[in-house]
């Protein structure tokens, strides 16, 4: 089940960063001044992917923020040939859409521009030339690096997308029995309740 | 004498839905009582039942919902969005830091740890011979703690309720001869499912839902959930009720407003809400202390993994104490491991292979939690009126506090390695480990304390206290020695706001012992503050 909770924690971060309405110039400068200079040049750069629709029935992704998930996805959880669930049996952009419906609207609003950011910013940081969803998964997967070692705002950027993919994935209980996580068991190993604990013998009383 | 009959299972609880359905209540009521006590947690579930059993009638408003037992379903996400407060993102100004805490009937026990520690003698030797809190000495409080140790089945764990996880803290320490021992729960016959954040469904924890809540109503005490104090109700310097609205848990929507009118007020919605209550209330605040004075208790986790599978997850959630550093540092380490999930939100990750190694090594993990004093400089405060404002709460390290976390972080990290580990995952927003103790000391100094230390160390509050603290002197303290609010006669406190001063320990035993004792204080002074 997806929660407001984990849509809450997961862009705690970028929260913080707004309020302190750092967030619109503080992220630009964060990439670097390349992008200041060319800044307007860096968002147009255009992906293949912008002509791929994204899936009927997202709520709140926008095409271009599914296609920056499904990347995300790929590179984070490489699942196939593990002995982890396959990423592809678990709904994780379905649950990231449900997260994204639970952020604070004024938040929402920033994270589409810190989302937007995360992708172009690639074109100029470690000098890729490409956006983050036309990375390789070597040089995608460094991005992440790269910027999970940068100063504030990189590690927050980094930290946001990471956590939505990481939480609408685990939070699924068809992903622990590979990692040997038992999940509930209470019921399975048949435990009766205590109910209520008996009224204390008062006998003894206590005073002040 | 009264006949008591108490339920086996569950509690009586008013929820919204039952006020819904009630013709005679509508959009607008009001209930008469001897004493309406704010919140149901460790402080007021005690008062509760003290008064209730004293003969007085007792009303207890909830915020939360009421969650029988049986409905809890072990799944520690699920958890976090239905019982714990703003579905676990309460969170301080820049957002790194949360405080959980439990928005349910019983509040924060029903979810706890279930770690029961008592201060050492100095803490109160300080209250009643510095501060002049002469009732809270150790030997004056010494029954009262006793009494809570016989009622919640409060003892030292036993062999079978330290798991390996504990047993790996235990190892490193024998190694690098530091002192630890089991901790003390209040738990009956656990039945060792590691789910204690996540409530208790066979209800072995012993949480206010199945000990002082029960035992209240047994001696007619109401309790509402779904019912948020908005603000307290004076005359004259003299409390006499509060105001308070009903909503539909689900949607959100007012059932009801309702008003009580009562001859004593007692607050015990926790160190958060308590003083954001008086704040709503514009209670008299002479010395400008309402709400400052905060205690954190700063938690971080260091994982570690090892060459063997573990299962650290399994059995009792905490197993050990590593009480070594209490008093020259001011911090304890817990063994414990967080579910999958959790693990989410406590460190970085890694990504991609390094992410699915990481959580493939979840069975080869073990966890060590540092809970380390800090100097109360934490402040909460209401913005705007008291309908539409909002809640601000202000705490980010001090520098000192960024010292004793790096010290406990590096200590917690040599236990781990002296006993094995192959590598130690540090509780920094940084992504970073160490695969050797030669390795660990150049990474931690990588860690900077940077603006106020925000985003450096990932840290939570569960434990926060003291913001409306005791004290003798009016300019100094917001309730005096018998818990009453400096200047406002028949208000209450009895919750961990009213701590004097910040301790080390967990604060759930002294919490339910202090709110014993203010129970005491009021049933003393019964003649002045009741009709009857
Ligand atoms: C996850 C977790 C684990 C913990 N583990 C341990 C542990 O192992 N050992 C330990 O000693 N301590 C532990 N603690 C801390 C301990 O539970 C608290 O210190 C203790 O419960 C505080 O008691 P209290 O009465 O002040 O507040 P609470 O027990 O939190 O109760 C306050 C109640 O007031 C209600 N409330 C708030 N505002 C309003 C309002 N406006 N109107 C009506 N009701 C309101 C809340 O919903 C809540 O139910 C833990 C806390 C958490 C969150």
């Amino acid at each position: 089940m997806t929660t407001k909770q984990q849509a809450d924690a997961a862009v705690a971060p970028l929260a913080s960063l707004s309020r302190r309405k750092l967030l619109k110039t503080a992220l630009w400068a964060s990439a670097g001044t390349a992008l200041v200079v060319a800044g307007g040049f860096a968002w147009l750069r255009r992906s293949p992917v912008d002509e791929l629709p994204a899936p009927d029935g997202l709520k709140q992704l926008s095409a271009s923020e599914y296609h920056l998930f499904r990347r995300a996805i790929e590179v984070l959880l490489p699942t196939d040939g593990t002995l982890l669930t396959p990423v592809a049996q678990i709904p994780v952009i379905a649950n990231i859409d449900h997260l994204m419906g639970l952020v604070e609207p004024a938040i929402r609003e920033e994270l589409g521009i810190a989302l937007g950011l995360f992708d172009n910013a690639a074109v100029f940081s470690g000098l890729h030339g490409k956006r983050f969803v036309d990375l390789d998964d070597e040089a995608a997967l460094r991005y992440f690096d790269v910027w999970s070692a940068g100063n504030t705002l990189q590690r927050t950027l980094a930290t946001v997308v990471k956590k939505f993919v990481y939480v609408s994935y685990w939070r699924d209980p068809a992903t622990w029995p590979p990692i040997r996580f038992d999940g509930a068991v209470s019921d399975r190993w048949g435990i009766p309740s205590l109910g209520n604990s008996p009224l204390p013998d008062e006998s003894v009383e206590v005073t002040a | 004498m009264r006949p008591i009959n108490m339920r086996r299972e569950g509690v009586n609880v008013t929820q919204a839905k039952d006020v819904a359905r009630d013709p005679s209540l509508g959009r607008q009521f009001s209930i008469q009582t001897d004493v309406v006590i704010v919140g149901s947690g460790a402080g007021g579930a005690v008062m509760a039942y003290e008064l209730a059993k004293a003969g007085r009638k007792v009303l207890v408003l909830e915020s939360g919902r009421y969650w029988p037992s049986a409905e809890f379903t072990e799944n520690l996400g699920d958890t976090l969005t239905k019982v714990y407060r703003d579905q676990a993102a309460q969170a301080n100004t820049t957002t790194d830091v949360l405080f959980l805490e439990g928005n349910c009937v019983g509040g924060s026990t029903v979810i706890g740890a279930c770690v029961m520690q008592r201060p050492g003698d100095e803490v109160f030797q300080k209250w009643s011979d510095e501060l002049g809190l002469k009732g809270l000495g150790p030997r004056e409080l010494d029954k009262y703690f006793e009494q809570v140790e016989g009622w919640l089945h409060v003892h030292t764990n036993e062999a079978h309720e330290v798991n390996t996880t504990a047993h790996k803290v235990i190892q490193g320490c024998e190694r690098m001869g530091f002192s630890w021992r089991p901790v003390q729960r209040n738990v009956k016959n656990c039945a060792l499912t590691g789910h204690c954040l996540a409530g208790c469904p066979s209800d072995r924890k012993m949480s206010a839902l199945v000990t002082h809540l029960p035992w209240a109503a047994a001696y007619g005490a109401r309790i509402f959930s779904d019912t948020e104090v908005s603000r307290v109700l004076m005359r004259g310097g003299r409390a006499t009720g509060v105001e308070a609205v009903i909503r539909d848990p689900d949607t959100g929507t007012v059932v009801s407003n309702v008003r009580v009118d009562a001859q004593v007020v007692v607050l015990a919605a926790g160190a958060i809400h308590t003083p954001l209550i008086l704040q709503r209330s514009q209670a008299p605040d002479r010395g400008g202390n309402i709400g400052r004075n905060m205690a954190v208790q700063p938690f971080t986790q260091v994982l570690a993994t090892f060459k063997e599978d573990l299962y650290g997850f399994q059995g009792a959630l905490v197993g050990v104490e590593v009480d070594e550093f209490l008093k020259s540092d001011g911090f304890t380490f817990y063994s414990a491991l967080a579910e999958p999930e959790q693990l989410m939100a406590t460190g970085e990750q890694e990504a991609g292979d390094e992410h699915i190694n990481f959580m493939k090594s979840f069975k080869r993990m073990a966890g060590l939690n540092a809970f380390a004093i800090d100097k109360g400089e934490g402040q909460v405060i209401w913005e705007g009126d008291h309908l539409n404002g909002r809640k601000v709460i202000k705490w980010s390290p001090s520098r000192e506090d960024f010292e004793r976390i790096t010290r406990a972080t590096s200590i917690a990290a040599r236990i781990f390695f002296s006993a094995g580990a192959e590598r130690v995952w540090l509780p920094t927003f940084q992504k970073m480990h160490a695969d050797s103790v030669f390795d660990l000391d150049e990474k931690l100094a990588r860690v900077d304390y940077g603006i106020n230390g925000i985003y450096s160390y990932r840290m939570n509050s569960f434990t926060p206290h003291g913001t409306c603290r005791m004290g003798l002197d009016p300019y100094e303290s917001v309730v005096s020695a018998d818990g009453e609010v400096h200047g406002v006669s028949g208000l209450y406190v009895a919750d961990a706001s009213i701590f004097p001063t910040p301790v080390s320990s967990t604060p759930q035993w002294t919490v339910q012992v202090l709110s014993r004792y203010v129970a005491d204080r009021i049933l003393a002074r019964a003649p002045s503050h009741f009709l009857s």
